[in-house]
């Protein structure tokens, strides 16, 4: 079988950020060779994927079982070093596992044939610790993973200033990040996140780095995306307070999944 | 903002080291224009003192010094009643010290050849007859040996009045000290001997004819060669080591630059090794990674370029009016030359960028994760 994602045909869920193709994704698979099959059952799938590093003395992932499916709020979390941070890595493309099965919408992560476009396109990354470029404004930040698109240099600027506009920093646009808070850091990299309208969002320990009132408002924005967008959100975090605000906790230990539960509270929250 | 902007705000941030890179890059560019200028302009300074003569055709045996070997005087007759041969001149020239000036070209011609024609006088006369022993300067020449009409001026162990400034229409013609052939030879021991002899071709003569022309005289004339006019400098040995040795020197100067520039380009790609991961986490292809630090490298070696070029043009003016140089040769710094040099300098940029560039398309996105 050719190795593919899918190319999904357009739904019709608003979206809240003009110019932005938000609902890509949705039932139907097609595969490179042009032919259409039976639609993805997951958007992950993950079959036993173990990362060795060190010629197998560290064992970071040992044999990972679970799925997710298409617009869930799912949590990672576990204590440091439990390989959380690791599988979050393998689900965008920036690691490869040693051993088992990845799957994007039933196509082989490991072996896409173009990791980059699948990072760019497909997946809006959140880093904890914001990875703003320097020297570049707000503005300019925001349209770093734009180059991958093909938009032309004015369509680029229109859609991330709508996208700053969209977090709240439509006054902050030609700030450099020095000169931002980082609530606004972290809501600037949101909005780089959602630059090219990805259909997952891969948010690692996004408010690890706030106090606890920009963490909280942080918090509240992807969630407030995730459900406006229907994206699928796979956030990774330590703190058990944000991890219940998901639909379903998946709790790492020492490269295991210990448990995969649905939320308690997260029904009444989101 | 474009893909351009991202390359320069790469350059900008650190302005001191870029700065300093470009200044190295640009010395060496420098180098190159000054020198090969230089050395071109010693060529062409010949040729349009040929030109300025009258002169069609050289016969000279230039070998491997700067001034040609002398050789008989009787050699003219042999040449100057060929078919288009309209007028012949023999002369004798040398590079001589004279007086305090380092070095200063003595251009003794026979007396009444057509060589003289182009001195038109500022000041003073011309020699009387081949046998006053006068000179006349050119106006550069005067200059730099601080004369005026009525000194005396010394050649060897001769004393020469000074008769006469004039103009010669040629930077060559211009630094010459001039002079009638017989007092010439005398002064320096070579009786009946000329070193060059200047042609004059019939009006009517082709370049087909010329040719043929040089070749008869090349198979009637085993002492000497005759060239084209201007020619037989640049297809001179001497000619050739000179601008091989201004090649080398100038190319030398440029590998220092290339050092430079793949320093600093190899110090940004480690000192954004996060920024580019962070890039390659966000999509950007290694392709496009491997073009920005090219594009980056580039730009250096372009501004450099630029800069070298006026350095190396204003460098080689003032060289040109330093005693050892001025009269002799008027520098060449065509836009050829510049052109060549800034090209040389984005080459320069490229070849240094390769290998950031190839390190900088091996570093691994997942690193942007790691704090």
């Amino acid at each position: 079988m050719a190795e593919s994602y899918a190319a999904m045909k357009t739904g019709s869920q608003p979206t809240s950020i003009e110019g932005a193709d938000l609902n890509r994704y949705e039932t139907e698979q097609v595969t490179l060779d042009g032919a259409t099959t039976a639609p993805a059952r997951y958007v992950f799938e993950a079959i036993g994927v173990a990362r060795m590093f060190d010629d197998g003395q560290v064992q970071a992932l040992r044999g990972v079982n679970f799925h997710v499916v298409q617009g869930e709020f799912l949590t990672i979390t576990g204590p440091s070093g439990c390989g959380k941070t690791t599988l979050l890595q393998m689900l965008g493309a920036l690691d490869r596992p040693t051993a088992g099965t990845l799957r994007y919408r039933g196509v082989s992560i490991p072996d896409l044939d173009d990791p980059s476009s699948y990072r760019a396109l497909e997946i809006g990354f959140i880093f904890q610790a914001f990875q703003l470029l320097p020297t570049f404004t707000a503005l300019e930040n925001v349209q770093i993973p734009m180059f991958e698109d093909r938009l032309p240099a004015s369509g680029r600027k229109d859609r991330a200033i709508a996208l700053l506009k969209s977090v709240g920093l439509g006054h902050r646009l030609n700030h450099f990040p020095s000169k931002l808070s980082g609530g606004e850091r972290q809501r600037v990299a949101i909005a780089r996140s959602l630059a090219n309208s990805p259909s997952v969002l891969l948010a690692d320990e996004p408010t690890g780095n706030l106090d606890s009132e920009n963490a909280h408002l942080i918090l509240e924005l992807i969630i407030q995306l995730h459900r406006e967008q229907q994206m699928t959100l796979v956030l990774v975090t330590h703190d058990m307070s944000v991890a219940q605000r998901a639909s379903r906790i998946i709790q790492m230990k020492d490269g295991r999944i210990v448990s995969d539960r649905e939320s308690t509270v997260a029904g009444s929250m989101i | 903002m474009t893909f351009f902007t991202v390359v320069t705000r790469g350059l900008i941030r650190r302005p001191v080291r870029t700065g300093l890179t470009i200044l190295g890059i640009s010395v060496g560019i420098a180098a190159v224009v000054a020198l090969v200028g230089i050395s071109r302009g010693f060529s062409k300074s010949w040729e349009t003192g040929m030109k300025a003569r009258g002169t069609d055709v050289v016969v000279s045996d230039m070998g491997s010094s700067l001034v040609p070997k002398p050789f008989s005087a009787s050699v003219r007759d042999r040449i100057a009643h060929l078919p288009h041969v309209d007028a012949t001149c023999g002369i004798l020239v040398d590079l001589m010290s004279i007086e305090n000036t380092q070095m200063i070209l003595v251009s003794a011609r026979e007396w009444g050849g057509f060589s003289w024609n182009n001195l038109k006088l500022i000041s003073g006369r011309m020699p009387r007859d081949a046998a006053e022993r006068a000179v006349v300067l050119g106006r550069t020449a005067a200059e730099v040996l601080k004369k005026k009409i009525g000194d005396m001026i010394q050649i060897e162990t001769a004393e020469l009045s000074v008769v006469g400034i004039v103009d010669g229409n040629a930077w060559v013609e211009n630094g010459s000290v001039v002079l009638a052939l017989p007092i010439f030879q005398e002064i320096t021991g070579n009786p009946d001997k000329i070193n060059i002899i200047d042609i004059r071709v019939t009006p009517s003569t082709t370049a087909k004819d010329v040719e043929r022309l040089c070749a008869k005289i090349n198979a009637l004339v085993p002492e000497g060669r005759a060239v084209v006019a201007g020619e037989h400098i640049s297809k001179s040995e001497a000619y050739r080591m000179v601008q091989a040795m201004s090649w080398g020197t100038s190319l030398l100067a440029v590998l220092v630059g290339v050092l430079g520039v793949m320093n600093t380009m190899l110090m940004t790609v480690f000192e954004r090794t996060h920024e580019i991961c962070i890039l390659l986490a966000l999509g950007w292809r290694r392709g496009r990674i491997i073009r920005m630090v090219l594009w980056e490298s580039a730009l250096l070696g372009l501004l450099g370029g630029l800069v070298g070029v006026m350095i190396g043009a204003v460098g080689v003016k003032f060289l040109g009016m330093t005693p050892a140089i001025r009269g002799l040769l008027e520098p060449d710094v065509s836009i050829n030359l510049l052109l060549i040099s800034v090209a040389i300098a984005v080459a320069v940029g490229v070849i240094s960028g390769l290998y950031p560039a190839w390190h900088s398309s091996r570093l691994v996105p997942s690193r942007a994760l790691q704090g």
